[in-house]
């Protein structure tokens, strides 16, 4: 019955969770009228003391009234415990209003837990605060979304991010690098672009700083369809049951995974475990995962204290991530026909990773998840440091992006965004792969010295 | 009143749930209109000197004083300029007030090497036997003697005296008057009860547990969720909140970033950044249910000369949602269902404090009412904006409630003027030390104080509720 589903709920909130239930708290729980929920607390105490005289329940109750003092009638609100209940009301020369406060099962020394515990429910319900009050005013109309949706383009540098759509985080993201707004307009179309913006909407809520995370969730986002779809292709494969189940939590809880990716990314240029494990990390997984998800709990909380560590690192995160998602997106968008430099048909160095060091330790974990489909020439968009000498007579040295050609493989050491979420990174022979393991171990310390397209170019030229 | 207006209905809340509970409607706003425009300042240009401000002040000033003069001493008497003074005639002269305090802080003697005077530590009263008072009017001074009490006035009043000069160069005052109250147009009478809260010196960021709870209670009072039926419906009958200054604490205005090295307070944040949330909140809680006027006093983010300027709405992302959320001057002013409104956050009121005698800011707000000026000290002792075409502060009519915020207790009079005016003079008190809200009825222009308590370890008698014998 509903009358007595209430009786139950405040049982197990008092008893079992002992929580401290003030009306305020019951009224937003259940969804009630704070009068009923008052009304409620009181015939939960009645009860339960018929019932059990001994029972263990501590009641405070907020009495008011007018009382003279010092020539006036003061209107008096008070909270006060039970045990005082009475002497409080015989002071009092009109009482208005006796109802109970809280319910509690330990006694309260003073009245700061209760100031808690309303204050952690309105914060949760601060959008509806007043929705089951007793009192509705007819004026009190929020602004109309539109009117208060250029006010948060205000606030976004205020790093305040209420609900927005994408829409709005391109507009405001102004000196965005071309491949970045490249990316963003060539999300993919049809399912996968739904579920991108999908995504980019969700991480809105928890990003901080729209720029980077931005573009960062939409390359993830890109990805993560298209690489489900190429993925499901290769379950039949060896040793591919974890990533099986890996997947199916995934394409479950993938919009919740997106959301804490961009952050972690961002604090993290040294994340090159690819995200995908750390998401496969939530089910059953091997001690390793859960170590990395720790690690990336950790991550995140560094991210917000130190916004200008973040800030640097995204800076740095930004160049190296770029290439990456333009070689990602291949499979799904052609790249434009850029400068096509005629080089020698070894791919030239790949851009500096930033993950060589994670690397190592990514590889041992589910080697199966690399694969890579056939070894195709792509061109593709590469951060390269140029050095020349100017007029002036200074050499100096440039990052430019280059179009150079290079193998879908070397995507694989691409590190970041999870290898389960591309495809292209999947490797349908395991011995190349081992083999690169090797390599990709051995050249981790390298990194960026080398100025190699990929682990593989130095097997290649050979 | 409000508490026994509550108390009509039956309580329904010690019972078991039953399946309607009433939900009220707030009284909608029959009328407000706000006339704080004089002391908006648009373009603002410091390169004036302040003694326009004085001048314009005297102009404005001088038909009332010499109507009033005329009024008590017969329309005989003459007004004369000082510089057409003669020595022992007798005869009233209209000037701005200066007392000479040699305890006033003054830089220029802290800094003086010749002096070798150590900076003074603040103190509440800075008045002394030996301050002496000068009349100054458009051309001259003359020091004061007589019967006229140094120790009341301050700096900056315009006056009226009767007396003679002396040949000493002084001039002896039988009697004095002032400029009183300013014409009162009469308030429509209401049909219904109808309040407005006054509430000041919130003092959030301060540390202080209590009145976060104190807080709470208020603005579940007023929002209809704490209470009975009764008191509900009482609730609701308050068509406006006025928050009158202090909504910061005055330990949010410590600057570390001053005092202590670079390294150390590089990644701390501003006190004043969480206690800005925290406000946030509590106006969205407000302005949800009810229309909110917030001003400015001495410890928020706004400017520090009066008048202050109303806190940036970018402030309050979450509660500049609403309409109803009104960000507005110190001082304001405003006719809500009728009736005028006139209040300040308090700084005039304990500027003249410290400058005078008077004890009770309740008395010192009757004075400047009957002084016709807001902050007579303004800008002596209390930062200003150099007006120059005219003095904002000087009462253009008469209010039907003028509040002052952040004093130590709760006050409230009705004062009568000379042409029948009546004035609900009310002391907001400070919030964060009193727990004590002010609540002003509309309809019958009295004020009833509201004040909220928790319950805490040590007090075990009702002292703390105010509640003991």
């Amino acid at each position: 019955m509903a009358d007595q589903l209430y009786l139950e709920n405040i049982d197990e909130f008092v008893t079992d969770q002992n929580k401290i239930v003030t009306y305020k708290w019951l009224s937003y729980t259940l969804g009630v009228h704070v009068n009923q929920a008052k009304q409620m607390l009181y015939d939960y105490v009645e009860r339960k003391r018929k019932e059990n005289s001994g029972a263990q329940l501590h009641v405070t109750y907020l009495v008011s009234g007018s009382l003279i003092q010092n020539g006036h009638s003061c209107h008096k609100v008070a909270v006060v415990r039970e045990d005082k209940l009475e002497a409080v009301k015989s002071k009092l020369a009109v009482t208005a209003s006796i109802h109970v406060y809280s319910i509690q099962k330990a006694m309260l020394k003073d009245s700061g837990p209760l100031f808690n515990t309303d204050y952690d429910i309105l914060k949760s319900n601060l959008q509806n605060c007043s929705k089951f009050s007793a009192i509705h005013c007819a004026a009190a109309v929020p602004r109309a979304a539109v009117e208060s949706s250029s006010s948060e383009k205000f606030e976004q540098s205020n790093l305040q991010v209420s609900s927005e759509t994408p829409a709005n985080n391109e507009l405001t993201t102004n000196g965005h690098s071309p491949p970045t707004s490249k990316q963003i307009f060539q999300q993919p179309k049809g399912i996968m672009g739904m579920f991108a913006s999908k995504a980019a909407s969700k991480t809105q809520d928890a990003n901080k700083e729209t720029k980077t995370e931005t573009k960062e969730v939409f390359s993830t986002g890109n990805k993560a369809p298209g690489k489900g779809n190429v993925m499901s292709n290769f379950f039949g494969k060896a040793a591919m049951n974890k990533l099986k189940v890996n997947l199916d939590s995934e394409q479950a809880v993938k919009e919740e995974k997106i959301v804490e990716q961009p952050p972690v990314s961002v604090t993290e240029p040294k994340l090159a475990a690819p995200t995908g494990l750390k998401k496969s990390s939530k089910k059953a997984e091997p001690v390793k995962m859960q170590q990395k998800e720790k690690k990336r709990g950790k991550r995140v909380e560094l991210s917000d204290d130190e916004t200008k560590e973040t800030e640097n690192m995204k800076k740095k995160r930004r160049r190296i991530k770029l290439p990456e998602s333009d070689s990602s997106e291949d499979e799904v968008i052609p790249d434009s026909p850029g400068d096509y430099e005629a080089e020698s048909p070894s791919p030239p160095p790949p851009p500096p990773s930033p993950p060589p060091e994670p690397v190592p330790k990514t590889e041992p974990e589910p080697p199966s998840v690399k694969s890579s489909s056939g070894e195709k020439r792509k061109r593709k968009r590469v951060l390269k440091s140029k050095t020349f000498v100017d007029e002036e007579g200074c050499m100096v040295t440039e990052k430019v992006y280059e179009s150079e050609s290079c193998t879908d493989s070397e995507e694989e050491l691409k590190m970041k965004t999870s290898s389960i979420h591309r495809p292209s990174t999947m490797t349908v022979k395991k011995e190349p792969k081992e083999e690169r393991k090797g390599p990709k171990k051995g050249t981790a310390a390298l990194g960026k010295a080398n100025r190699q397209v990929s682990i593989t170019g130095f097997f290649q030229r050979k | 009143m409000f508490s026994e207006q509550a108390a009509q209905r039956a309580h329904t809340l010690l019972s078991p749930p039953s399946a309607n509970n009433a939900t009220f409607a707030r009284v909608p706003v029959s009328s407000y209109t706000n006339s704080s425009q004089p002391f908006r300042l648009g373009e603002r240009s410091f390169s004036r000197q302040y003694a326009h401000i004085y001048a314009t002040r005297l102009l404005q000033m001088r038909p009332f004083l010499v109507s009033r003069a005329k009024q008590r001493w017969g329309g005989g008497v003459q007004v004369k300029k000082l510089c057409e003074l003669q020595p022992g005639e007798k005869c009233c002269v209209v000037g701005t007030l200066f007392k000479a305090m040699p305890l006033q802080p003054s830089i220029l003697r802290e800094i003086s090497e010749e002096h070798n005077l150590l900076p003074q530590p603040p103190r509440s009263k800075y008045i002394h036997p030996d301050d002496e008072l000068v009349l100054e009017d458009e051309l001259q001074r003359i020091r004061l003697e007589g019967d006229v009490d140094a120790s009341r006035l301050v700096t900056g009043t315009v006056l009226a005296v009767l007396g003679s000069a002396r040949d000493s160069g002084k001039f002896v005052v039988e009697d004095h008057c002032f400029a009183e109250l300013a014409p009162q147009k009469p308030a429509p009478p209401l049909d219904t009860d109808r309040f407005v809260l006054l509430v000041s010196g919130l003092g959030l960021g301060g540390g202080g547990g209590e009145s976060l709870l104190g807080t709470q209670l208020l603005v579940d009072v007023v929002t209809g969720q704490l209470g009975d039926e009764g008191e509900q419906c009482s609730a609701a009958h308050v068509s406006r909140v006025i928050l009158a200054g202090n909504l910061l604490s005055h330990n949010t205005q410590s600057r570390d970033s001053i005092n202590k090295a670079k390294y150390l307070t590089k990644k701390t944040q501003a006190a004043s950044v969480e206690a800005v949330r925290m406000l946030d909140e509590i106006l969205l809680q407000l302005s949800a249910s009810v229309p909110v006027d917030v001003m400015p006093g001495e410890f928020d983010p706004t400017n520090y000369t009066l008048p202050q300027q109303p806190l940036h709405p970018c402030m309050f992302p979450l509660a500049t949602a609403y309409s109803t959320l009104q960000l507005v001057t110190n001082p304001y002013q405003a006719t809500i269902d009728g009736v005028r409104f006139l209040g300040t956050s308090g700084q005039n009121v304990s500027d003249i404090f410290r400058y005078s005698s008077m004890e009770d800011h309740l008395e010192i707000l009757e004075w400047t009412l009957r002084v016709r000026h807001i902050s007579p000290t303004a800008p002596d002792t209390l930062g200003c904006y150099p007006f120059y075409k005219t003095d904002p502060f000087i009462f253009p009519e008469c209010p039907h409630v003028y509040f002052c915020g952040n004093t130590p207790e709760f006050g409230s009079k009705i004062f009568r003027g000379p042409e029948d005016q009546r004035v609900l003079l009310v002391a907001v008190p400070d919030f964060s030390t009193t727990q004590t809200a002010c609540l002003v009825n509309l309809r019958s222009l009295a004020c009833q104080p509201i004040s909220f308590s928790g319950f805490g370890a040590e007090d075990e008698d009702l002292g703390v509720l105010g509640l003991g014998p």
